[in-house]
């Protein structure tokens, strides 16, 4: 190994400690709510990722992420375009339709807002694509469900929301394929309820020792209710 | 001298490999695509041929400068003419300088050609900062080619680390915003290693994205200050690789 002449390690040393400096000197780079473009389409994406849509649709969310998660806003989801918040989701779903991320952003992260409008338009948007893959999508649509009743204090919609995962969904799990009797219950449906639970006990699709047990204990509470 | 020298026959060699024929195909390329999205926008018809003419040029030039530096050097070590050069008694700091300066001289070749339609297409100004700021550019990857070459001797790791290096100072910014304020798990420990690690990745990049903006020709030309600040930058990192490259060909046994 040669011997390095002492005037390179200091250029090298010097030169290091400048572009620190220069680096602690520039600002940190800001996002603003407001500079979210429109979503690009499905196709133009799909053509200029090679064909590496699943991929090209994770780093599309984790871009959408980037808007309305940095210093300096306030109330980032609320500041957002929604009408374009839900292109990129749409784009997203589209180049990759069996990742659930961008139906939990809307359900959980956009949808957290305090603003009813857009709490309503991000239901609306997972229950739109819940429909087109139900067992697929169906914990979204159950988290929106629940939204519903306690958030929006919406209970015809909380039921509409059950009432489609219990029709659409057969994979589900069973609390949510169960979620539209308590709802019913709820409303005073105490007649309605009772059916429903009591068609779920007879048609043996509960298995559970556990379950069993406490879907019948609500059954007999609705009736001695009714009674 | 030695340095002159050596730059005027890396240039030299530059202009005899047809570097200017292929930044001049290049370009036609282009200006081809660029016409034929012109065609397809049925809007804003001339800002979508001058954002994808720019963007796509800026990356050719890239790619351009960066593969005639390692394809050339490595030439030079496969041929054994270092030895003969280094035999002349001639310095190892002027042989890096020297090159450097020829493939400098390339590199603002390229960056010239290649800005040729947007001196047309765009307002002039625009296209002066943004010829500029390519120049720079290009100058920082001609040095950083250099120094990995030195560096790995072997054309495809020098290659890889090239390509990884210039991917990550574009997108450093980005990654450093992402990173800041993750949605979940901000206080776990990975998390922060992460961050951490991102942070100094910024102290040690320069933050390209900054540099040559397509912004600058579509929206708004920036002020000339911060060229100042672009060709500021250029020159502390070009000092880093060069001091870097310059270390690691002192070491190196012929």
């Amino acid at each position: 190994m040669h011997a390095v002449p002492l005037a390179v390690p200091l250029l090298l040393a010097l030169a290091l400690a400048l572009q620190v400096l220069w680096h602690s000197l520039q600002s940190p780079p800001v996002a603003r709510a407001d500079a979210l473009p429109p979503a690009p389409s499905a196709t133009t994406i799909r053509a200029a990722s090679f064909g590496e849509s699943i991929a090209a649709a994770q780093l599309m969310l984790l871009q959408l992420q980037a808007f309305d998660n940095q210093p300096g806003i306030s109330i980032p989801f609320a500041d957002l375009d929604y009408g374009r918040v839900m292109g990129w989701l749409n784009t997203a779903l589209a180049l990759d339709p069996r990742s659930g991320y961008p139906l939990m952003m809307a359900s959980q992260l956009y949808g957290q807002v305090k603003d009813t409008t857009k709490q309503r338009l991000m239901c609306e948007f997972v229950h739109t694509r819940f429909i087109e893959a139900p067992d697929l999508r169906w914990r979204w649509l159950a988290h929106c469900a629940i939204m519903a009743k306690h958030r929006l204090q919406d209970q015809a919609l909380a039921l509409r929301y059950a009432t489609d995962i219990t029709l659409h969904a057969g994979a589900a799990s069973s609390w949510a394929r169960q979620m539209r009797i308590f709802i019913l219950e709820d409303m005073g449906e105490i007649g309605s309820a009772k059916v429903l639970l009591g068609g779920l006990l007879a048609t043996g699709e509960v298995t559970d020792p556990s379950e069993l047990n406490f879907l019948t204990e609500r059954l007999m509470a609705m009736e001695s209710l009714e009674n | 001298m030695h340095i002159t020298t050596i730059g005027k026959y890396t240039a030299l060699e530059a202009l005899r490999t047809r570097v200017p024929a292929t930044a001049l195909l290049t370009l036609a390329l282009l200006v081809c695509a660029s016409l034929f999205v012109r065609e397809l926008a049925v809007a804003e018809a001339a800002r979508f041929q001058i954002a994808f003419y720019a963007a796509a040029a800026r990356l050719c030039a890239v790619f351009l400068t960066s593969v005639y530096v390692l394809a050339s050097i490595s030439r030079e070590f496969n041929d054994k003419g270092l030895e003969v050069v280094l035999a002349l008694d001639v310095p190892r700091s002027h042989y890096i300088c020297g090159k450097l300066a020829g493939f400098m001289l390339a590199a603002v070749l390229i960056a010239v050609l290649v800005s040729l339609p947007l001196w047309v297409l765009a307002p002039t100004a625009a296209a002066l900062m943004w010829t500029a700021s390519l120049v720079i550019e290009l100058a920082l990857v001609a040095a950083l080619s250099l120094f990995c070459v030195v560096t790995f001797s072997q054309l495809l790791p020098a290659a890889g680390f090239v390509a990884a290096f210039y991917l990550l100072a574009r997108s450093i910014d980005a990654m450093r915003l992402m990173s800041a304020h993750p949605l979940i798990g901000a206080e776990a420990p990975s998390q922060q290693v992460m961050n951490a690690l991102i942070e100094t990745l910024g102290y040690v990049l320069p933050a390209l994205d900054r540099w040559t903006a397509t912004a600058w020709l579509v929206d708004a030309v920036p002020a000339p200050a911060a060229l100042g600040g672009i060709a500021l930058q250029g020159a502390i990192y070009l000092a880093l690789l060069t001091s870097a490259a310059l270390f690691d060909f002192h070491r190196r046994g012929l």
